[in-house]
């Protein structure tokens, strides 16, 4: 803490600038003071060690973790046992918490930017200002956008919201102050496309929730299981109790690269990039034909005798359906021919392994299909997820005993404020129903959600409109969107404003830095992702006054919002705090105590979570229960099934889908898909990017890859590819023939060239790697980002990853480019 | 035997050249070393937890204490063994046996953790098992028995009662300190690389050698690379013309290349043939451009010894000298870093063999111990007639 | 007096490595420098390669060479709970111990950070320890007898199996399980988090202890047996990913 103070305190950025920068980073000190004193932290002291209960902060898991403290300073990080996602047990990336919080490189207060030029090379000259000038200045800017009419120009972006106290709060800004942009979430970035394909099959938009302690068999479509796929912690809890219960649950892995998941599973199938469906629809093509479906809830044959022949079409009429829709004529247009022969060709796996695992799939129960951004983020990724997720209907696991199953909400108390009571004649106009910048939803995407990556390409074009000012939380696009360069390119003529604690490339184009806390220094409760169903949301209670000059993001956005004149202003006067608004959302507990007590907001921050058990629907052999309190004894209607459970048209389960039925137009027009087929689950090859590359390049998450923000901890980058030895960068995974083809050394320098540019990187020989495929952790290749993460190999991939989205569900695409790679 | 301290003749000016460049050598590289350690401490080397431990300075170490058991040896030739033909470099190899031990402790001062630490936590705490402590404890013998040999030799005692025990303790001090360096190595069981109760063996072997090569390339230096105006018994040592056959450099420092060579040849068969896990360092030693060296080196001296043309005359002995200490730096080298190349359980974090390249302060205790081993031995030949030996 | 020793069941280590890190939070290690390491080996090739790896702390020895060559007796066998433990007043940094132990597990402090800049750098040691890190154990947790705390220079550290932790459990515990509350604060680091629950610690002397029943029901083998080291860790071994590595390195590496 001495060495804070004296040797960084006085810096507020790392400065970015050439020269400067080598002689700056290690010593520090461009010359700032902090204006408002910053908290004495390390005076903090008085006897023992105290526990505090908070959420960790590095992947969406919200692992309840205990934080240390002694005598003012945060020294340790372990799960919290109370809470239901930890059970006290951390993933690698749970205990580097500490060292984000002591990050040598964190901003150190509010700042102005006195440079008016933007660019890589450009310093933005900050200076430090008061929080209220800083506050003052957007408000003003905000109101002035207002006044004019044009606060639709004004957008949002956020990645990781965590509820009510952030994200929670935009929607509410975006009716009081008018824009249609508050906010322009990631998920379009992240994993959009599992979301679409159940919202296409079984009518939910949203991720699953898992019984996976009761499951015998997982299929794994390219689920990082073991590395990034959420809650990682907790899975990795299940992995040890599925591989040790009797009996052992098996697991067979897909994917395009060797992983720990891979490894660690029964069978590991190295598959062709962007063929998932294939094999999908071949595992579902022998289910078919040898009878292993689950008819208690797919239903049979009038006469029970299985008509399902290879390439011959079943009669219409002939199979009687009880929870789902279209099974005989998916079957006719698109399964009948989908052999295992003919699924070897597309997917180079061997014909013996798809047939041992589809009939280990299709006769083994309860048994669960399970995927996410690998298959999904390529140009069919909403079909191959259909595909994938149809295996669940066919297995029976819809909200099965060891099936899959969706989130329920938590019964929070309502805010104090109404927004609606506060909306002036402005805000209530018809005049502010404008497209959102984006264009999602409108009849450019009109099946997506959300599309981030294309606000830098629409505000270049000025269309629908351009962008005036641009506040930014927990997202960076222009370092991680698909042709991240572009967004360098827009943000030059746009009002920036950054909210992050560190440093970083958003921060070099920013012209207000308004640095938000760390997460061990906030207040900040979040309902849980889709985990086990059951309702529950854990709260971050701060283990330390904040050690600098910053504040709650949410605390932003109501300073900001007080400081708008009229009604809006007095809203966000009445809600005053995000104290307020978790005190109101605990209120809700009142009347629902928690299971583990939790009834106030007093205890919900002793206790750090709210959670209550069991979830309240079950299918058991065909039929829906609903809990009655004691037991799944409510039997459900069709009607109830279809309000509750599977919202899609038919309230069945689809194989033909109503949702994309509806859009046959649009999907004809961009995918090619002739409209009597465009309901199916199907295969269709993908439109590979990257300018004509030879080489599949896949940019996975590792591990420690704490959604970009560890790329500046030397301990995470140090462990970021144990699996390859990668101690000071992550390097580029080849088969070591690909390599010797190519003059490629072990260990040697190479370039990887697509149609954007090209980036560089270390090659180390993998022999179990695909010898089409090159595997590239994203992580590194910052050019801006603290110390340690600045100009450290490899280079950022999104950088040479084209701007091209899954059509139906908006996905960038960011697995599917080829590339070329030579010696450098 | 009556003492006598005749002087046959004034060192050389070389001698004076030498002493400056050792002096110079030595604070250069002090200085250097000390600011780097200063500076960064440790850090200054490439040594690591994950690669190799032991680095150049150790090899440096070992090289030189090594040395000074052979030069302990030549000089028991004639004091202890009583064969009177060594006489004439007697003193000489006392002297240099003292200088060499101290260039090598000098190495091993800086690459300890705590040199100071040692002095008092080594007697307070010693660990019996150790093969290091007794190494340390032998060394110190020797060191303390040349001491008083030497200040007994200068005040003209060559053969009382006590200079004789005193050669003899040195003697075997000597012996016993390089076996228990070897041990050192040899008992290390999970580096087979190094393991086996021969190592300490072929320390002995290869000490002689390096003992026989600085003793015939120190003795040159002494008289100006002139052997005309060495003592006339010292010309015969050198031209192998006394009357013992064995009394005869070229035939002493030839049998022991060649045995050398033979010892060398056999452990590397060995190592190659093997297939058990940790032998892959011979095939990463004899990959080593610096073995191709060696093994030139040593079988070019090998040649000039044998070659009854050529083993007489005053270059070829020079060359041979040269060629052996340089063999022999490298073998060191080969040998520390050998042991060392092949992952102890280091995964993924390393590919191959282990990546060692000695950083600048490293090859800085190199020069040091060099130049104080040639700074001492100057000093003592300005001043300490080492040229004396006794009539008889 | 116990004999403490772990059992890690490799069939359930998921390779994830919260081990090293919480391993590296409890005891300020430096970026890179793993006391308690994942070290992973690619085995096979396209399309039947497989990746292995293998999680890697002190083996806290019965018979451990590198107290045996520890000329000073710095690194010695504790009597109470049989560990392997390094007094860090005494260590003088010959750095013989890291060449004795045939499992790698041994650091030096002094030494070119892997990671540049060096964190050591930014935060600057007072003299006594070799950094400063804002976020360091709790001073009074300091224990250089022990070898526990923020590393002084030109001294060897090695896994403590968390010293400052387990001996404070109540004696005659046979096993330290951190799902029981009363013991949870008691137990190694890497333990404590270890998700899948691949990892447990016990007392090897009782008999009655579930690493004991583990070591005997589920192969408990040692790792490098041959050396006679016999090392206080077992490893329980499956078919799965986690798998002891039967070689280093193949001839033409």
């Amino acid at each position: 803490m001495d060495i804070l103070k004296t040797k960084l305190t006085r810096r507020r950025f790392l400065q970015a600038s050439g020269t400067a920068a080598g002689a700056t980073a290690v010593a520090g000190g461009v010359g700032y003071a902090t204006l408002a004193p910053v908290s004495e932290a390390q005076a903090q002291s008085g006897g023992g060690t105290t526990i505090t209960k908070s959420i960790c902060a590095q992947c969406p898991a919200r692992c309840g973790i205990d934080v240390y403290t002694t005598d003012g300073r945060v020294h340790a990080i372990y799960g919290d046992p109370g809470n239901p996602i930890a059970n006290g047990k951390l993933c690698p990336k749970g205990h580097l918490g500490t060292y984000f919080l002591y990050d040598a490189d964190r901003f150190r207060g509010p700042m102005k930017r006195t440079n008016p030029k933007k660019g890589r090379n450009e310093d933005p000259k900050f200076v430090p200002i008061s929080w209220d000038e800083a506050f003052g200045t957007v408000a003003k800017r905000l109101q002035a956008l207002r006044d004019k009419g044009e606060s639709h120009r004004f957008a949002h972006f956020y990645g990781r919201g965590w509820g009510p106290t952030d994200a929670g709060l935009y929607g509410d800004f975006g009716k009081l102050y008018g824009t249609p942009n508050s906010a322009i979430g990631h998920a379009s970035l992240c994993a959009e496309g599992s979301k679409r394909a159940k919202q296409a099959t079984d009518g939910n938009n949203s991720y699953n929730a898992y019984d996976y302690k009761n499951t015998n068999y997982i299929l794994n479509f390219g689920a990082g299981f073991l590395e990034a796929f959420r809650p990682y912690n907790n899975l990795m809890q299940q992995w040890g109790h599925m591989r040790t219960k009797s009996p052992k649950t098996r697991i067979t892995s897909i994917d395009v690269r060797m992983s720990t998941t891979m490894a660690a599973s029964d069978r590991a199938l190295m598959i062709k990039p962007a063929t998932d469906a294939a094999l999908a629809l071949a595992v579902a093509h022998v289910m078919l034909v040898e009878g292993m479906w689950d008819k208690e809830f797919v239903g049979d044959f009038k006469d029970g005798f299985n008509l399902f022949k290879s390439g011959q079409e079943v009669p219409e009429g002939s199979f009687t359906e009880k929870w789902t829709l279209g099974l005989a004529e998916w079957w006719n247009t698109v399964v009948k021919d989908a052999t295992p022969k003919w699924a070897a060709e597309i997917t180079t796996l061997s014909e013996s392994d798809i047939l041992a695992v589809a009939r280990e799939f299709g006769s083994t129960r309860p048994a669960m299909a399970i995927m996410e951004r690998g298959p999904t983020a390529h140009t069919n990724g909403t079909y191959a997820g259909m595909c994938i997720h149809a295996l669940n209907a066919l297995a029976g696991t819809m909200f099965a005993k060891g099936g899959m199953f969706y989130q329920m909400g938590v019964p929070y108390g309502g805010l104090p404020v109404k927004s609606e009571d506060f909306m002036d004649e402005y805000a209530k106009s018809p005049d502010r129903k404008k497209p959102r910048l984006d264009l999602a939803g409108s009849a450019d995407w009109p099946m997506t959600g959300t599309m981030m990556q294309e606000c830098a390409k629409n505000h270049l074009a000025g269309k629908p409109y351009k962008m005036d000012t641009a506040m930014f939380f927990y997202t960076n696009p222009i370092f991680t969107a698909p042709d991240a360069k572009s967004w360098e390119e827009a943000l030059k003529d746009v009002f920036v404003i950054d909210t992050s604690p560190f440093p970083g490339e958003t921060a070099m184009y920013a012209d207000i830095v308004m640095p938000e806390h760390t997460y061990l220094e906030r207040l900040q409760d979040s309902p849980t992702y889709p985990f086990e169903g059951w309702p529950m949301t854990a709260l971050r209670v701060p283990a330390i006054k904040p050690l600098y000059d910053t504040k709650h993001f949410g605390d932003m956005i109501i300073e900001i919002g007080k400081r708008m004149s009229g009604p809006m202003g007095e809203y966000y006067k009445a809600l005053g705090n995000v104290e307020n608004i978790v005190r109101a959302r605990a209120k809700g507990f009142e009347a629902n105590p928690g299971d583990n007590g939790v009834n106030s907001y007093e205890s919900w921050v002793e206790k750090g979570v709210w959670f209550k058990k069991p979830y309240h629907w079950r299918q058991y052999r065909g039929e829906f229960y609903e809990w009655d309190g004691k037991d799944y004894t409510k039997k459900m209607t069709a009607d109830d099934v279809k309000a509750k459970l599977m919202k899609t048209p038919s309230g069945k389960f689809e194989f033909k889908s109503g949702f994309l039925e509806k859009h046959a137009e649009y999907i004809q027009r961009t995918l090619g898909v002739t409209p009597e087929r465009v309901g199916f689950p199907q295969y269709l090859p993908a439109k590979h990017t990257g300018g004509g590359g030879d080489l599949h390049l896949v940019t996975p998450k590792t591990s420690m890859h704490a959604e970009g923000r560890g790329a500046n901890l030397p301990h995470a980058i140090a462990l970021a590819q144990p699996s390859m030895g990668g101690k000071t960068t992550v390097y580029l995974e080849i088969h070591p023939e690909t390599a010797k083809k190519r003059g490629i050394k072990n260990n040697g320098k190479v370039r990887l060239k697509a149609n954007l540019g090209t980036i560089e990187a270390i090659a180390r020989y993998s022999p179990a790697t695909r010898p089409d495929t090159l595997i590239l952790p994203q992580e590194f290749g910052h050019w801006a980002q603290g110390r340690w993460a600045k100009g450290r190999l490899a280079g950022n991939t999104s950088e040479i990853c084209d701007n091209v989205s899954d059509p139906i569900s908006g996905l960038a695409c960011y697995y599917t480019g080829k590339v070329t790679i030579e010696a450098a | 035997m009556s003492n006598n301290a005749s002087t046959m003749a004034a060192p050389s000016g070389l001698v004076n050249t030498v002493f400056l460049a050792g002096i110079a050598g030595a604070v250069i590289s002090v200085v250097l070393v000390l600011a780097s350690l200063m500076g960064e401490g440790h850090a200054s080397f490439n040594t690591t937890s994950d690669g190799v431990v032991w680095g150049l300075p150790i090899s440096n170490y070992l090289f030189f204490v090594i040395m000074s058991t052979g030069l302990t040896f030549v000089a028991a030739f004639g004091m202890v063994f009583g064969i009177k033909e060594f006489y004439p470099v007697a003193k000489r190899c006392v002297w240099l046996a003292l200088a060499t031990l101290l260039a090598g402790f000098a190495s091993l001062a800086f690459e300890l953790g705590h040199p100071f630490r040692m002095l008092w936590a080594l007697p307070t705490s010693f660990q019996i098992y150790s093969p290091m402590n007794w190494m340390g404890v032998l060394y110190g013998a020797e060191l303390v028995f040349i001491v008083w040999k030497m200040q007994k030799l200068n005040a003209g005692d060559w053969d009382s009662g006590v200079s004789k025990k005193l050669g003899m303790a040195s003697f075997v001090a000597a012996i016993l300190a390089v076996a228990m360096l070897g041990s050192v190595f040899g008992m290390m069981a999970m580096r087979p690389y190094w393991f086996g109760g021969m190592i300490p063996m072929y320390f002995l072997l290869s000490a002689l050698l390096c003992g026989v090569a600085l003793t015939v390339l120190i003795s040159y230096i002494a008289y100006g690379f002139e052997r005309n105006s060495m003592p006339p018994a010292m010309q015969d040592l050198f031209k192998g013309t006394t009357s013992t056959l064995y009394a005869s450099i070229p035939v002493v420092f030839g049998t022991v290349i060649g045995i050398t060579l033979v010892a060398l040849t056999l452990r590397t068969a060995t190592g190659l043939w093997s297939h058990q896990d940790g032998f892959q360092a011979f095939n990463w030693m004899v990959a080593s451009p610096w073995f191709t060296i060696e093994a030139i080196a040593l079988l070019a001296a090998f040649v000039m010894m044998m070659n009854p043309g050529m083993r007489a005359g005053q270059g070829a002995q020079i060359g041979a000298a040269v060629l052996v200490l340089v063999a022999m730096f490298i073998d060191r080298y080969l040998f520390v870093i050998g042991g060392q190349v092949v992952p102890v359980f280091k995964g993924a974090w390393v590919s191959g063999f282990v990546d060692y390249t000695p950083s600048l302060t490293e090859w800085m205790l190199v020069v040091m111990s060099i130049s104080l081993c040639l700074a001492i031995y100057a000093f003592g030949e300005k001043k300490l007639r080492l040229t004396d030996a006794p009539s008889s | 007096m116990a004999k403490w020793g772990m059992v890690i069941d490799l069939d359930k280590c998921t390779g994830c490595t919260a081990c090293t890190t919480a391993c590296g939070m409890e005891n300020n290690r430096l970026p890179g420098e793993n006391w308690q390491d994942v070290l992973f080996y690619q085995e096979g090739e396209f399309p039947s390669g497989t990746m292995k790896w293998f999680p890697r702390p002190c083996m806290h020895c019965e018979n451990a060479s590198c107290v045996e060559v520890c000329p000073t007796r710095a690194t010695y066998k504790d009597p109470e709970g049989g560990l392997v433990l390094i007094d860090w007043n005494k260590c003088i940094g010959c750095k013989y111990c890291m060449i004795a132990c045939p499992y790698g597990v041994r650091f030096y402090t002094d030494e070119k950070a892997p990671i540049q800049p060096d964190v050591k750098q930014v935060f600057k040691g007072d003299g006594k320890r070799s950094w400063n890190p804002p976020w360091r154990a709790p001073e009074n947790r300091d224990d250089w007898k022990h070898g526990v705390g923020v590393q002084p220079n030109g001294v060897v550290s090695k896994c403590t199996f968390c010293y400052h932790r387990i001996t404070k459990a109540p004696k005659g515990t046979p096993d330290l399980d951190p799902n029981n509350p009363a013991l949870r604060e008691f137990t190694p680091a890497c333990v404590v988090t270890c998700a899948p629950t691949a990892r447990f610690f016990g007392d090897l002397d009782n008999p009655n202890s579930e690493v004991s029943k583990m070591i005997a029901n589920q192969r408990g083998v040692r790792l490098r047996d041959h050396t006679g080291n016999k090392p206080q860790v077992y490893y329980l071994t499956g078919g799965a990913g986690g798998a002891i590595p039967t070689d280093r390195r193949d001839k033409k590496s």
